[in-house]
C-alpha cells in the first residue's frame, strides 16, 4: 500500500514541472490571448543548455539553474521581439502560427546542435531516498517542489506588489485601457516572454535530471502538457494553471498505477477533451466570460483568390497526366506521388481549416484511422484492395466527425488544441489497442495496392492511380465550394454568431465539413498504407499534421488548387535541391514563419 | 483660467483618417482651448470614436496635425501622449474587472512616481467620489454602471491630466447617475481640467458645455458656443443622423 503514497507524491512532483510550463503559458494567454506553442521548445532549450552547464561547464547546482533561466530567458525575448511584435495587428491566426513554426525551428535547431540521440542528465545531487510515513522522498523531489513553490511565491508578489506586475495584470484584462493608462504593452509582452521563458527553461531542465534523460521528443510533450494544465485550470488563470498542473500530475500518476506506463498520455488528453467540452473556461473559471473573439472573420486572412483560368488548369492536368510517358526518372515519380498523397491531406485541410475555419492540429489521425482500417481489412478479412481504401476514407470520415464532435462548440485557438489532442489520442489508442492494431510492433506485409484484381505496382501505375484520385476529390471538392454548402461553410467561418442567427446549424455544417475533409484525408491514409506497406503509431505524426498546415497556408487557406500547389511545391522543392531529411523540418518551419509575416493568404489567396 | 488662451490646449487641424478604403474624416478641425469643456455631438457611425482614437494615438491619421500645448502628437505611442498630460475615461468605462477598485484607482497613476502624493490623490478621490470608499477593496467588475463610471473617472483624474477625453459618459447610466455625471465633470472643469467629451446625447452635452463640435458622417456641420447651438434647430437633425434618416 506504500507505493500509493510514492505515486502521489510523484504525482506531485511531475504536477510542480508541468505548473513551471503551464504558468508561462497563462501569463501569455492573459496578455496576448495567445496559446504559446513553442513553450515546450524552450523547456527542451533549457533541458540541453542545462546539459551543457551541467556536463561540459561542470557548473555547480545553483548556478545551473540560473544559466538555464537567463538563456531561455531571452530565447523567450528574442521569440517575443522578431516572431511576434511584428504580427501584432495582423489576423489572429497569425501568432498562433507563428510560435508553430518558431517550436518547429527551435526544435531542430536543438536536433541538429545535439543530435537526436537521448543524453544522460545528471542530477548533481546525493542520489539518496528517505521514508516519509511508508514513501519516500529524494532531495531531487524536494529541489523540484522547493523550485515550483518558490517560483510560485515570487510571480505572486511580483504581480500583487510591483508596478510592472500591475502592468501585466491591467493589459491581460484589458490591453487597451491599460495603454490609456500609459502602460507600455510591448514591455508587458516582453516581461511576460521572458519570465514564462525562464521558468520553462527551468522546467526542462528538472525534468532532465528528474529522468535522468533528455531528448528532442520532449518538446511537443511538454507543450502538450502545459497546455492541458493551463486549459484545465482556465486559460490565462495563473493560480488555475498551478492547480490544474497538480491535478494533471496526480491523474497521470494514479493512472500510470493502475495502467502502465503507456496510458500516461491518454489520461492527459482525455481530461483535456473532458473540460473543454464541459468547462470550456477551465474548472476554476471566474464569473467573467473568456473575452469574446472579435464578430467578424479576422481569423484568417482576408484576400481576393488569385484567378486562374480554366483552361490553364486543365492544360496542368493534361500535363501532370502524361508525365509518365515521358522519360521521366523513377524518383521524379516517386516525389510527386508523395505529393499527391500529400495533396489529398491538404484538400481536407483547407477544407476544414480554411472553409470552415477550424484550424486543426491533428490531421494526421485522420491518415492513420484511414490506414489502419484500410490496411488491417485487406490483411485479415483480405477485402479486394481498391474496396478497403474506401472504407477507409469513410471510416476516417466517420470516427473523425464522431471524434471531433464534442469540440464543434470551440472556437479559434481551443479548436486547435482540441484537434491536437485528439490527434494524439488516436495515436495512443493505437499503441494500446494491441489486439486490434499490433500496438508498437505496427502492421506489415501489406498488400500492395490493386485495382479489380490487377496489382499496381509499376510506379506509373500507382501515379496515375493517385493522381487521379487526387483531382476528383478535388473535382468534388471544387463544386462543393461553389454550391451553397461553400457559402454557408465560409459564413460559419467569418462570423459563427451571425451564421447560426441566419439558421445555419453549426453542427450539421461542422460535420459535414469533417466527413467530406476525413474522407479524403482517409483515402490519402490507405493508399499510404499500401504503398509503404509497413505502418504503425508513429507514421502518421504531429509533424504531418504541420506539414499539412504549411501546405494549405502556402496554397492559400480555403484554396482547392493552391492546397495542391502547396504540396507539389513543399514536397517537391526539397528533393529537387537534395535536401538532406533533417533540414526539411527546418525549412518547414521557416516556410510557415515568413508566410505568416509576410504573406499570410498564401501563394493563391484564401477564398 | 480662460483668460489670454490664445494658443488651444488640443488642437486637431486638417484631419484625414481612413479604415482601409473608406474614409471616417474628411478634414476634421477641432479645437480645445485651455479650461474649457468642449463637446462633440454626433449620432452613430458619424466619426466621434475614432475621434477618441486619434487623440490618444491609438490610431494614426493618414494626413492632418495634432497637437497638445503646442506640439505635435502625432507618431507618439499612446502611453507616450498619456505622459503628456491626457487622460481617458473610455467608452463603456473599460475598467480591469478581476482588480480591485483600489487597484483600478491607482492604475490611473501608473505613469506618476511621486508614492506619497499618488495617496494624497487616493483620498482626495473618496472625498471626491465618496460612494467608493467602501467599496474600496471590492472587484471592479461587481460594480454597478454608475460606480464604474465614477471608478473610471476617478482613474482618469490619478494621473493628474490637464485634459481628459471622455467617450460617452453617459451612456447606459440611470438618470440618476447622468446628473451626477455631469456634475461631476462640471468640478472637475472647475479644478482646472480641460474636458473634450463624445456625447450622443446633445441636450444633456451642452448643459455643462461651453463650446460644441457637430459631426456628421466625417465632416464638421457646425460648430460655435454651447448656449448658441442649443437652440440651433440643426443640432437635433445632425446628431439624430440627418433629417432623411430614421
Amino acid at each position: 500500500m506504500s507505493s500509493w503514497l510514492d505515486y502521489t507524491i510523484n504525482g506531485l512532483i511531475v504536477g510542480n514541472v508541468y505548473a513551471l510550463v503551464a504558468v508561462g503559458l497563462a501569463l501569455i494567454f492573459g496578455v496576448s490571448r495567445l496559446i504559446n506553442f513553442a513553450q515546450g521548445s524552450i523547456y527542451l532549450v533549457g533541458a540541453y543548455i542545462g546539459w551543457v552547464a551541467v556536463v561540459q561547464l561542470h557548473t555547480p547546482l545553483p548556478l545551473t539553474i540560473i544559466f538555464v533561466a537567463v538563456v531561455a530567458a531571452l530565447v523567450g525575448l528574442i521569440i517575443e521581439r522578431f516572431g511576434l511584435r511584428p504580427l501584432q495587428n495582423s489576423v489572429r491566426i497569425a501568432p498562433l502560427l507563428a510560435t508553430i513554426g518558431i517550436s518547429f525551428v527551435l526544435d531542430q535547431l536543438v536536433m541538429l546542435t545535439f543530435s537526436p540521440n537521448p543524453r544522460a542528465l545528471p542530477s548533481q545531487l546525493p542520489d539518496v531516498r528517505f521514508e516519509v510515513g511508508g514513501g519516500t522522498i529524494g532531495p531531487l523531489d524536494l529541489l523540484i517542489a522547493g523550485v515550483g513553490i518558490s517560483s510560485a511565491l515570487l510571480l505572486f508578489v511580483f504581480l500583487r506588489y510591483t508596478k510592472l506586475g500591475w502592468a501585466v495584470r491591467a493589459a491581460s484584462q484589458d490591453r487597451d485601457a491599460a495603454m490609456q493608462m500609459g502602460v507600455d504593452v510591448n514591455r508587458v509582452n516582453q516581461t511576460v516572454f521572458g519570465l514564462a521563458a525562464a521558468l520553462g527553461g527551468v522546467s526542462g531542465l528538472l525534468v532532465g535530471m528528474y529522468y535522468n534523460q533528455i531528448d528532442t521528443a520532449m518538446s511537443l510533450q511538454a507543450t502538450l502538457k502545459g497546455v492541458v494544465a493551463e486549459v484545465v485550470g482556465g486559460a490565462g488563470n495563473v493560480p488555475g494553471a498551478v492547480i490544474g498542473s497538480m491535478l494533471l500530475g496526480l491523474v497521470e500518476s494514479y493512472g500510470v498505477a493502475v495502467f502502465g506506463t503507456s496510458y500516461r498520455n491518454l489520461f492527459a488528453f482525455l481530461l483535456l477533451i473532458v473540460v473543454l467540452v464541459l468547462r470550456p473556461n477551465g474548472l476554476f473559471a471566474s464569473a467573467r466570460q473568456a473575452p469574446p473573439e472579435p464578430l467578424t472573420g479576422t481569423f484568417i486572412a482576408p484576400s481576393r483568390p488569385v484567378r486562374i483560368p480554366r483552361w490553364a488548369l486543365v492544360v496542368a492536368v493534361a500535363l501532370f497526366a502524361v508525365l509518365p510517358l515521358l522519360p521521366v526518372s523513377f524518383y521524379v515519380l516517386q516525389t510527386l506521388i508523395n505529393a499527391w498523397l500529400l495533396g489529398m491531406l491538404a484538400l481536407s485541410l483547407t477544407l476544414v481549416a480554411g472553409t470552415i475555419g477550424q484550424v486543426s492540429l491533428g490531421h494526421a489521425a485522420l491518415l492513420a484511422i484511414g490506414a489502419y482500417t484500410s490496411a488491417l481489412l485487406s490483411l485479415t478479412l483480405n477485402v479486394p484492395v481498391g474496396l478497403a481504401i474506401v472504407a477507409g476514407g469513410l471510416m476516417s470520415a466517420a470516427l473523425g466527425t464522431i471524434l471531433i464532435s464534442p469540440s464543434f462548440r470551440l472556437r479559434g485557438h481551443y479548436v486547435s488544441i482540441a484537434t491536437l489532442a485528439i490527434g494524439e489520442i488516436v495515436s495512443l489508442v493505437i499503441l494500446n489497442w494491441e489486439s486490434v492494431t499490433r500496438g508498437p510492433i505496427g502492421i506489415s506485409g501489406i498488400p500492395p495496392l490493386s485495382l479489380f484484381g490487377y496489382d499496381l505496382v509499376d510506379p506509373r501505375t500507382v501515379y496515375w492511380f493517385a493522381f487521379a484520385v487526387m483531382v476528383v476529390l478535388a473535382l468534388v471538392q471544387g463544386r462543393l465550394l461553389g454550391s451553397h454548402l461553400g457559402r454557408s461553410f465560409r459564413a460559419i467561418r467569418d462570423d459563427d454568431i451571425a451564421a447560426r442567427a441566419y439558421g445555419l446549424s453549426l453542427n450539421r455544417y461542422k460535420s459535414l465539413a469533417f466527413i467530406f475533409g476525413g474522407f479524403a484525408a482517409g483515402v490519402s491514409g490507405g493508399i499510404a498504407a499500401h504503398l509503404y506497406s509497413y505502418i504503425n503509431h508513429e507514421t502518421f505524426n504531429t509533424q504531418q499534421s504541420i506539414l499539412a498546415l504549411t501546405v494549405v497556408i502556402l496554397g492559400g487557406l480555403g484554396n482547392v488548387v493552391g492546397a495542391i500547389v502547396g504540396a507539389v511545391a513543399l514536397v517537391g522543392i526539397p528533393e529537387m535541391f537534395r535536401i538532406a531529411a533533417e533540414y526539411r523540418i527546418l525549412i518547414y518551419g521557416i516556410v510557415l514563419l515568413l508566410l505568416v509575416r509576410f504573406r499570410p493568404q498564401g501563394l493563391l489567396g484564401t477564398i | 483660467m480662460t483668460t489670454g488662451a490664445s494658443e488651444p490646449l488640443l488642437a486637431l487641424t486638417d484631419v484625414n483618417t481612413f479604415y482601409g478604403q473608406a474614409q471616417v474624416h474628411f478634414d476634421l478641425s477641432i479645437n480645445v482651448g485651455r479650461g474649457h469643456i468642449v463637446c462633440l455631438l454626433g449620432g452613430n457611425a458619424s466619426g466621434k470614436s475614432t475621434t477618441m482614437k486619434i487623440i490618444l494615438g491609438l490610431m494614426k491619421p493618414r494626413s492632418g496635425e495634432v497637437s497638445f500645448d503646442g506640439a505635435s502628437l502625432i507618431g507618439l505611442t499612446t502611453p507616450q501622449i498619456v505622459r503628456r498630460g491626457i487622460a481617458s475615461v473610455p467608452e463603456a468605462r473599460r475598467l480591469f474587472a478581476d482588480m480591485s477598485v483600489r487597484e483600478n484607482i491607482l492604475m490611473g497613476a501608473f505613469v506618476r512616481n511621486d508614492r506619497e502624493a499618488v495617496a494624497q490623490d487616493l483620498d482626495k478621490m473618496l472625498t471626491l467620489f465618496p460612494k467608493l470608499g467602501q467599496r474600496l477593496s471590492q472587484r471592479a467588475g461587481s460594480l454597478s454602471g454608475g460606480e464604474q463610471q465614477m471608478v473610471a473617472m476617478a482613474r482618469a483624474l490619478m494621473s493628474r491630466p490637464r485634459l481628459i477625453v471622455m467617450d460617452e459618459p453617459t451612456m447606459g447610466l440611470s438618470p440618476l447617475y447622468v446628473d451626477r455625471v455631469l456634475e461631476l465633470i462640471r468640478t472637475i472643469n472647475q479644478e482646472g481640467v480641460s474636458v473634450f467629451m463624445v456625447e450622443q446625447n446633445a441636450s444633456l452635452a451642452l448643459e455643462i458645455a461651453h463650446e460644441a463640435y457637430v459631426l456628421q458622417t466625417g465632416r464638421i456641420v457646425l460648430s460655435g458656443s454651447a448656449r448658441t447651438l442649443k437652440d440651433d434647430p440643426r443640432v437635433r437633425d445632425a446628431y439624430l443622423g440627418g433629417s432623411e434618416a430614421a
